[in-house]
């Protein structure tokens, strides 16, 4: 008998995986501009 | 190496592999031995997948790389998450839904026999070049800076590694790595403290930040643009995602870690964990190296790091000179970096700018005598473009860190080697299993396959070994060893977008478009000088637009199955 496809379960946190995704791309960006200004603050 | 070093190293490694043995217990099926049962959590895969990718060259390395370059290496990591994000939304469920045991074996799901088999000899190829490497170049480093002899490193990381790959699978291998990791972020964190505490007493935290950005070393963003320069915001973002996309999506080494994901929501997690925490890490590393770079500011660093190197061409006549030159670099650099933090204190600008114009005068007579101890080095018979930089960080231990730390950064070496190093085995074992063997060999017993399993962990094992041996051989050409991922990985990642996202092209079609993905990445390798962090997005977007090409234009040849189904009514 064919199995059910596997389901795929929420994240533990924000509710979906487009939340999640969405807050880790804004998490790169903040990281990106906090490189930049560093290394404007110590250039 | 006195004797705390060696019991905190001897005792790093008999856990780490005691450990995984434990919990690798019942790794008796191939389901188990190959991919845990698909029974991990999400923090031992997480951990697993950073300290498969996380060689020690890459400690050594990247650490000697800030102290001569800066930070902006840390570019090159930009496009992981981003990769991370569209391999956990594409990728992991349909390896899991598909429930393969090698990313390759979804191609013949996805397309047929003959795209699978390519895609498998390049994993293996690729992958095969660079298992060796993994091992022999931290062997070399530890050899030169500890003097032990080569083969010895060699041969006590590789058999350290096979046994507990090929006695416990990838339970063993994955909860090592979970252990590796441990002792690798602890003796990070115990290095930088050291390197803090070893500056003199009238220079602060503070200072020394302040210093490291004065010397260039803080440049963790640079928004110039040059197709021949690696280490950009812009060839992060997009060379960067491409790569990682590659190796994450494409290479079985790393493909396999989340196929032992409990389920999709596991695997997902240990994917992003990365994606969070990857580039933290990585600034941290090249921010002990710049902190390094500072320490060496006030204590006379050696001209060349390599000390063999630097014995070899201290009797020549034209080494005084250069020595010489060097000696008043570093004094004038000494001088204007003390008064660089005296006028910082007094908030008196004027005389710092003054005092950095002193010290990059003196840091390019420094830089200068470097270069010419180094073309000394090539120019007597040594290695072809020397560079000592692997020699900065692990000469700094050996010579200044206190006992007992010296053992821990030594054993955070092996663990990292010992972590690349098994992923890669166990990953080549099992394409070699499940990929070729397997299909040779079809209908045999669970029992069977486990044995097949074992012993090719066992050859990848010994061949890597053996190659690390020739390693000291092999010259220059390890630098090509290294650039050997990227004339594969474009091609890789080609196939698989166009198994995930182009549901008309089918087997034939792809095939094609992966050869001339692969003369297209050649070609540039041979006669452009684009830098190789380009090379997996020409080969992808050659192999993308090949194969969408010839299903198009010749529907006939390029089409897959079932798109052909849909255009050809069923008789009857």
């Amino acid at each position: 008998m064919p199995q059910p496809p596997e389901p795929d379960e929420p994240p533990p946190f924000l509710g979906t995986w487009r939340r999640v995704y969405t807050a880790i791309l804004i998490y790169l960006v903040v990281l990106i501009a906090g490189f930049y200004l560093f290394t404007r603050a110590y250039r | 190496m006195r004797n705390l070093d060696w019991i905190v190293l001897v005792t790093s490694l008999v856990s780490i592999v005691a450990y995984g043995l434990y919990r690798s217990r019942g790794s008796n099926t191939v389901d188990r031995y190959l991919l845990a049962g698909r029974t991990m959590p999400w923090y031992a895969m997480a951990l697993s997948i950073m300290a498969t990718q996380a060689s020690a060259i890459t400690f050594i390395s990247t650490t000697g790389q800030s102290y001569v370059d800066g930070m902006r290496f840390v570019q090159f990591y930009f496009g992981l998450p981003i990769a991370m994000v569209i391999i956990s939304a594409t990728a992991v469920p349909l390896f899991h839904r598909a429930k393969v045991y090698t990313a390759y074996e979804y191609l013949e799901k996805r397309f047929d026999g003959k795209t699978r088999t390519l895609a498998s000899i390049i994993f293996l190829c690729q992958r095969g070049l660079s298992a060796g490497l993994t091992i022999y170049a931290p062997a070399l480093v530890l050899s030169v800076i500890l003097g032990w002899p080569e083969r010895n490193t060699t041969f006590l990381m590789g058999v350290t590694v096979v046994t507990y790959t090929v006695l416990g699978g990838i339970k063993a291998v994955t909860w090592s790595d979970v252990q590796q990791m441990c002792i690798i972020f602890l003796g990070l964190l115990v290095s930088l403290i050291t390197v803090f505490v070893l500056l003199p007493k009238t220079v602060s935290f503070g200072d020394a930040v302040f210093l490291a950005g004065a010397a260039g070393r803080l440049n963790a963003v640079t928004t110039n643009f040059s197709w021949n320069d690696r280490f950009n915001i812009w060839s992060g973002l997009l060379g960067g995602t491409f790569l990682f996309l590659s190796y994450f999506g494409c290479d079985q080494s790393q493909v396999q870690r989340y196929l032992t994901g409990k389920s999709i929501a596991q695997s997902r997690l240990g994917l992003l964990f990365n994606a969070v925490a990857k580039i933290p890490m990585q600034f941290f590393i090249l921010f002990i190296g710049a902190m390094v770079f500072v320490f060496y500011l006030f204590v006379q660093p050696p001209l060349l790091f390599q000390h063999t190197e630097l014995a070899r061409i201290a009797g020549r006549s034209d080494y005084s000179a250069i020595a010489e030159s060097y000696q008043r670099g570093f004094d004038e650099r000494r001088r204007a970096t003390l008064a660089m933090v005296d006028a910082h204190h007094k908030g008196d600008t004027a005389a710092v700018e003054s005092e950095i114009a002193q010290y990059r005068a003196s840091q390019k007579q420094i830089d200068r005598a470097r270069t010419q101890a180094a073309h000394m080095v090539t120019s007597s018979g040594g290695e072809k473009d020397f560079s000592d930089t692997n020699y900065i960080f692990l000469s700094f231990v050996t010579k200044y860190l206190p006992a007992g730390i010296v053992g821990l950064v030594i054993g955070v070496i092996f663990a990292a080697t010992m972590s690349a190093s098994s992923g890669e085995i166990n990953s080549l074992a099992t394409v070699t299993v499940v990929d070729i063997y397997r299909r040779i060999r079809p209908g045999a017993s669970d029992h069977h396959y486990v044995a097949a399993s074992r012993l090719a962990t066992l050859f990848w094992g010994a061949y890597a070994v053996i190659f690390a041996g020739w390693g000291k051989h092999l010259g220059s050409l390890i630098v090509a060893v290294n650039v050997v991922g990227s004339l594969f990985y474009g091609s890789l990642l080609g196939c698989f977008v166009l198994a995930f996202g182009f549901r008309r092209v089918g087997g034939t079609a792809t095939f094609v478009g992966m050869l001339a993905g692969e003369v297209a990445i050649f070609w540039a390798f041979l006669f452009t000088g684009i830098s190789w962090l380009w090379y997996n997005v020409i080969g992808c977007v050659v192999v993308v637009g090949t194969a969408l090409a010839i299903t198009y234009l010749a529907p006939a040849n390029g089409a897959s199955a079932e798109s052909a189904r849909e255009r050809t009514p069923e008789p009857g």
